[in-house]
């Protein structure tokens, strides 16, 4: 159990990957499509896929050339709650919001002053 | 990541996981409340640091639909889906939204509600938001926005650099 976890997280700690994982959350993609945004070789891309492979994350389909990879999210089960990065979504929303309510407000003064 | 003992797996239920967020905005309450209400007020601010919203319809009515397609620096399209529940101009707005797959299927469902109160010349925002649905691709969505792993790293940088 204890390796299972720490080859996920092993996985999961590098950004590309959990890119790659995302964008996966979405749907199955062949690797010449999951290399597209990164501007990274293929074999650099495999080379991610094959740690994703071993951390149990992803799988290969077998299906002619396209090998499509699919998002295998048994071993995430273990990771910690999603919901605390959740929190952090709202955090940084809230942050823009902070940022954006200010601007908001310096553009009124500034037209009221026109005025 | 969390350092809990995690020898016991989490349970599967999600009905008690919630999370709850206040913060006090400088701006009026009508102020705040537009920028939560109005479809291009909203594009400005949601989502985590460096995101856009390309696609943002709300339609601030109970039963009123909510589409956002957030857009990572990366490129990568999230897409949200909810709807209204409540909408109790300028004080309180619930709304059932998740993250949507390509075949349209949930990912995630979340509740939340969000209070606005007025503090004087400020508005103190209150947001309640309880897991209703997950699936264990969620975390894998949630975890590939790079909110909180480079992003906070980044941001102790700036800080540490402007001290």
């Amino acid at each position: 159990m204890a390796d299972s976890l720490s080859s996920t997280l092993a996985a999961l700690a590098d950004s590309t990957r959990r890119a790659i994982l995302a964008r996966l959350s979405l749907r199955s993609l062949s690797v010449t499509e999951l290399a597209e945004p990164f501007a990274m070789s293929l074999p650099a891309v495999s080379k991610h896929l094959k740690v994703l492979e071993r951390a149990g994350l992803i799988t290969r389909g077998h299906e002619a050339q396209w090998r499509p990879c699919r998002l295998h999210a048994g071993p995430l089960k273990e990771v910690a709650d999603w919901v605390e990065e959740y929190r952090r979504f709202w955090s940084e929303s809230f942050d823009r919001l902070d940022d954006y309510l200010r601007e908001l407000q310096s553009k009124e003064k500034k037209n009221v002053h026109k005025k | 990541m969390s350092t809990k003992n995690s020898a016991a797996p989490a349970p599967a239920s999600t009905s008690d996981r919630e999370i709850l967020i206040s913060r006090v905005f400088d701006a009026p309450r009508e102020l705040v409340w537009k920028a939560w209400t109005d479809p291009k007020q909203l594009a400005q601010w949601w989502g985590p640091q460096g995101f856009t919203n390309p696609v943002c319809e709300l339609d601030p009515r109970p039963g009123g639909a909510i589409l956002v397609h957030m857009r990572a620096p990366n490129g990568v399209v999230y897409p949200m889906k909810g709807v209204f529940q409540e909408v109790a101009s300028p004080e309180r707005l619930v709304f059932l939204c998740g993250a949507l797959d390509e075949a349209g299927e949930l990912l995630f469902e979340v509740l939340t509600t969000v209070i606005f109160a007025e503090q004087a010349s400020e508005t103190k925002l209150t947001m309640r938001a309880r897991v209703v649905k997950s699936t264990p691709a969620a975390a894998v969505h949630i975890a590939g926005m790079e909110i909180g792993w480079t992003q906070s790293l980044e941001r102790l940088a700036a800080l540490v650099a402007g001290a």
